[in-house]
């Protein structure tokens, strides 16, 4: 899935996370995570993310979470969202996000 | 309590009773309703202003919290409502100045410290990367090595033969100069034109790139100043932001050593910039070494000062004859296709 806009998903409330993505100049990908609990749980939330930009068939972007103590789910979710909404896509491919 | 609590959006334009009570929630907290605000989001408990933030543009301003009701959980919940709110009016790379006392704070939220004024405040920015990646952007394209690298940041509004002269004896005086353009559209002349006009009006300048401006110099973001009553305070405080984001970022990335200003006989504004201008870059503690402000006397016409002003007063009374004098051929065939028979384009010009 492609990058095309700037997109954001979540909130910054205590148990979320809010997700920005952006098209990257020059097509690498770039992932940053910031997060509370990056001390406990740092690894656990960039695994989260990587699989699920990872299903999502995202190769390019910038990504900067801000995650406040968010569970995997939720973090899943939001990437999801996040990305559909970047990636403009009006019909997303439901099996490949569960 | 925080059950009742409801997020509205408040537009001061459409909205007079709600914009009071936005007021007086501001007022509560030391602060003044910035009159370019857009759009509010506000947070109500049964009709009562509990919280507010405003956006101008893509910059966050007038944020308060009633003191009764502060802790984390209102605040967090009112910048996601604002961040959200800048999204989908399209804003996704956002500013806002805070307080030195609240920048932990912000970074909880996602803002990232840009540049303090020391006990002031401090600017920030919701990325990590942006300025880094923007500074790496100029470095790799445009830097170019040499013992005095120049830099001239200019509105021209509109590019003056006073301009010209300007980046010419720079450029006599450097290695390498760069100039770069003010690109927020707030002047009369639309950023297009005045970038073209310059382009075309540098031509022949040997050893000069020419930029595109950005938020990061004399733009909106750098124009701060809605928590400070000191009306005094606020004017030294903007032009320390925009001049250290200059000597700690952009400089740096381009190597430039000396930066070049006209001087100013007009405007009181701009010759104050000036006068900062010499301290922030050069003598203010800063981890990042000092730029050399070089101030040169402007280009005049039978003992005037040229200056973009005049041409656009003189563009008011449509006095073209004195005009050909001040400008070069470019920016004059501009004035003359966009205004001699153009009323309302005048009036503006005129307003």
């Amino acid at each position: 899935m492609q990058i095309l806009k700037q997109a954001i998903a979540g909130t910054l409330e205590s148990s979320d996370l809010m997700v920005k993505v952006a098209p990257s100049a020059d097509d690498a990908l770039e992932v940053i995570v910031h997060s509370e609990v990056i001390k406990q749980f740092g690894a656990q939330i960039r695994k989260v993310v990587d699989d699920t930009l990872r299903q999502l068939d995202v190769r390019a972007g910038s990504i900067v979470i801000e995650d406040k103590g968010a569970l995997d789910c939720v973090i899943r979710a939001r990437v999801q969202t996040a990305v559909l909404r970047a990636a403009d896509a009006s019909q997303p491919n439901w099996e490949k996000l569960s | 309590m925080t059950g009742d609590l409801e997020f509205l959006h408040v537009t001061p334009a459409n909205d007079p009773a709600a914009t009071v009570r936005i007021r007086q929630l501001l007022a509560q907290c030391q602060l003044d309703l910035d009159c370019d605000i857009d759009i509010f989001v506000s947070a109500e408990v049964r009709g009562q202003m509990v919280a507010c933030a405003g956006l101008s543009g893509n910059i966050i301003k007038c944020v308060a919290i009633c003191p009764q009701l502060r802790g984390e959980s209102l605040s967090l919940r009112l910048v996601s409502e604002v961040v959200q709110l800048a999204a989908e009016r399209g804003h996704f790379h956002l500013f806002l100045y805070a307080k030195p006392e609240n920048v932990p704070f912000f970074q909880g939220c996602g803002f990232y410290p840009l540049v303090a004024v020391p006990d002031t405040m401090v600017l920030m920015e919701n990325s990590p990367v942006a300025m880094r990646r923007y500074c790496d952007t100029l470095a790799a394209a445009h830097r170019v090595d040499g013992e005095r690298v120049g830099c001239i940041v200019m509105n021209a509004n509109p590019f003056t033969l006073g301009h010209r002269y300007l980046a010419e004896q720079a450029a006599q005086h450097c290695d390498w100069l760069h100039v770069f353009v003010v690109r927020e559209d707030l002047s009369l002349f639309p950023y297009a034109d005045r970038y073209r006009l310059v382009a075309q009006g540098l031509e022949g300048i040997p050893r000069l790139t020419l930029h595109h401006g950005s938020s990061y110099m004399i733009s909106r973001a750098t124009f701060p100043g809605y928590f400070l009553k000191d009306k005094g305070i606020i004017d030294s405080c903007h032009t320390a932001v925009d001049l250290l984001l200059f000597r700690e970022y952009i400089a740096p990335a381009l190597g430039i050593t000396h930066r070049f200003v006209g001087t100013e006989p007009f405007c009181a504004v701009t010759e104050k910039y000036n006068r900062d201008m010499a301290y922030w870059l050069q003598q203010a503690p800063s981890a990042a070494p000092a730029v050399h402000v070089s101030e040169i006397a402007r280009k005049t016409l039978s003992g005037t000062p040229i200056s973009a002003s005049e041409v656009r007063r003189l563009l008011c009374q449509r006095d073209f004859g004195q005009i050909e004098h001040l400008v070069p051929d470019s920016t004059l065939a501009l004035l003359q296709a966009k205004y001699v028979n153009n009323a309302e384009a005048c009036a503006q010009a005129c307003g």
